[in-house]
This record gives C-alpha cells, sequence and structure tokens, in this order.
C-alpha cells in the first residue's frame, strides 16, 4: 500500500481524475498494465494521459516511443517522472 | 454576458495581410481578442491590417512566417506565446493558388499548394493545439474552399490541398472533443479577394449563374461566421463545415 503522498499514488489519484473512472486509485496496483488487458485503456485515453501528466507533474511527452515506453504502468510513470526531474535538475 | 465576447481570448490568423485573413483578424478583435497575424511576403499590407486590429485596443502582433516552413512557424508561435500568451483560437487561413489544367500541373506546383494550405494547417495545427488541451479550451477553424467538395476545373492542387482540411477537421474534432478543443472549418465560395479578381467578366458571369443569391460574398461574411465558431455562442460545435457561399449547391 502506497502512503498518499508517494508519486505513484499521485500518479493513479491523477489518472483516475483524468479519466473520470469509477475505481479508486487504490484499486490500481503499480504494475497493472494500463493499456489492453489490466487496466483497458484505449488510444483516446492516451491523450488523457499525456496532458494529465504534464499539467500535473510538468513532464512532457512529444514522441510515441517515449509514450509507449512510459505509458505501460504506473511504475514506468513514476520512473518517467523521476528521471525528468533528475534531468531538469 | 455578450455571447459573442472574445474579451481576453488570444487570436492567431494566418495569412492575416489581406482579403479573407484580414477580414477574420480584425472582427476577432472588434469581439475583443488580442490578435497575431502571420504574412508570407506582404508585409506593407500586414501592417495595414495590424493598424486596423489596432484600433480596438486589444494587443497585436504582425510577423514574417512561412507557414509551409516547421523552424518559422515554430519561430512565430514561439513570439506569439511570449508577447500575447498561448493562443486560444487558430485560423488557418493562409492559403495559395497555382491553377492550371491537371495535365499541365508539374510536380513542384502540386506540392507548392499542398506544403501551404494543408502542411501548413498540420504545422500551426501542431504548434498552438498543446497549450488549447492543457487549458482544455481551444477553439480550431479552418478556412476550406467550396471547391473542396465540388472540386472546380484548374484547381486539383488547390481543392485537393482544401478537401485534406475537411479531413483534418473531422479528425482533430474527434481527438480534442473531450479536452475543449473544437475544430471546425469554414468553406467560402466566391468571395470578392485578389483570388478572384483573376476571373474574366465572362468568367464572372459563368461562375455567378451557380450562385442562389446571384453575387459574390465579402470577406466580412467570412468573417462573422469564424468570430461566431470561436465564441461561446457556439460551444456545442465541432467537426463541422460550415458554408459561406451564398448558396452554391
Amino acid at each position: 500500500m502506497d502512503g498518499q503522498d508517494s508519486l505513484a499514488w499521485q500518479v493513479k489519484v491523477a489518472i483516475v481524475r483524468c479519466l473520470r473512472m469509477p475505481i479508486k486509485p487504490e484499486e490500481i496496483q503499480d504494475d497493472l498494465p494500463l493499456f489492453g488487458e489490466g487496466l483497458g485503456l484505449d488510444s483516446i485515453d492516451v491523450l488523457e494521459i499525456v496532458l494529465e501528466m504534464q499539467r500535473t507533474f510538468g513532464v512532457e511527452i512529444t514522441d510515441e516511443h517515449v509514450g509507449k515506453r512510459v505509458l505501460r504502468s504506473v511504475n514506468t510513470i513514476v520512473e518517467f517522472i523521476d528521471e525528468s526531474r533528475r534531468a531538469a535538475g | 454576458m455578450d455571447d459573442l465576447t472574445l474579451a481576453g481570448r488570444v487570436a492567431v490568423v494566418t495569412g492575416g495581410s489581406r482579403g479573407i485573413g484580414r477580414a477574420i483578424a480584425v472582427a476577432l478583435a472588434e469581439r475583443g481578442a488580442s490578435v497575431a497575424i502571420c504574412y508570407r511576403e506582404r508585409e506593407a499590407a500586414a501592417e495595414e491590417t495590424a493598424g486596423l486590429v489596432r484600433a480596438h485596443n486589444v494587443g497585436v502582433l504582425v510577423a514574417q512566417c512561412d507557414v509551409a516552413d516547421e523552424a518559422s512557424v515554430g519561430r512565430f508561435f514561439a513570439r506569439v506565446r511570449t508577447e500575447l500568451g498561448p493562443a486560444d483560437i487558430l485560423v488557418n487561413n493562409a492559403g495559395i493558388v497555382r491553377d492550371g489544367l491537371f495535365v499541365y500541373m508539374k510536380r513542384e506546383r502540386w506540392d507548392e499548394v499542398l506544403a501551404t494550405n494543408l502542411s501548413g494547417a498540420f504545422l500551426c495545427t501542431r504548434a498552438a493545439a498543446r497549450d488549447m488541451l492543457l487549458r482544455r479550451w481551444g477553439r480550431i477553424i479552418n478556412i476550406a474552399s467550396a471547391s473542396a467538395e465540388a472540386g472546380q476545373i484548374g484547381q486539383a492542387s488547390y481543392s485537393a490541398s482544401k478537401a485534406g482540411l475537411l479531413g483534418l477537421t473531422r479528425t482533430l474534432a474527434r481527438e480534442f472533443g473531450r479536452q475543449g478543443v473544437l475544430v471546425n472549418a469554414v468553406a467560402p465560395g466566391l468571395i470578392e479577394t485578389e483570388m478572384l479578381a483573376g476571373l474574366s467578366a465572362d468568367q464572372r458571369k459563368d461562375v455567378l449563374r451557380a450562385v442562389a443569391l446571384g453575387r459574390v460574398g465579402a470577406p466580412e461574411d467570412v468573417a462573422r461566421v469564424v468570430v461566431f465558431l470561436a465564441s461561446p455562442a457556439a460551444a456545442y460545435i465541432t467537426g463541422q463545415v460550415i458554408a459561406v457561399d451564398g448558396g452554391l449547391f
């Protein structure tokens, strides 16, 4: 169980909020695949999440390959945010 | 509140130096929007448009930009953002014609038209859309043409580029709809501009036969519809093509 101040928790809250999903953030496991089997998101949801990541965490995804790598699970999103923040110093 | 107010909005009109683009820039300013216009070659005409915009006491930016050139588009939108703020309204109006019968049409001429009219809209939309999406408000209005759907002899490249804009309009309406960014097209028919001035009196008479109102339109007729689509009054309209052609069917 995440602490409610962890980055993973904030990412889950952001996902549930932007997709208006009828589930609670705690129901999303850190390594659950977001697309296809798993959380079952589709291509139009990609835009929602990409924009929400920029609005909430200030990280910009502008490339499809990066998007595919990053938007796999909460874990990969957290890694990307950490990476971006380290790069920005 | 006035349903057509654009106070506080930032609008970008490509190809704003004359004709329909000028009328659109001025009409948006009249409703309170700050307006950035770009021109490719006609600096003096663009400055004249800027003067007409400024008369409405709104922010104005006029800059040289070739919409077919990615770097040029990047520089233009960076300036818009710094000097006026991120764009709320984008009017993809910049367009050129290189008419000629298809059998004589050179590849270079075809490419030139597609690069400005269609790829230009792509590049400008890409430069502006993300800010709109992030803020969940935006209006993109593509200036197409009656010839997009009807076709016109000698206008293969122009018609194809304008028909391309209709596909872009409908696709982006779907992709951006949930984010509050509305995308529509306006399809002018025969409008009194330099593009039309090339017709002979006979050709003019000929084409007017097909217009229900029996006369050509003014750039302001098109501008009014653009203002409407950009305004709060059009909040539930997206993916549409509005013909402003005096009944050309």
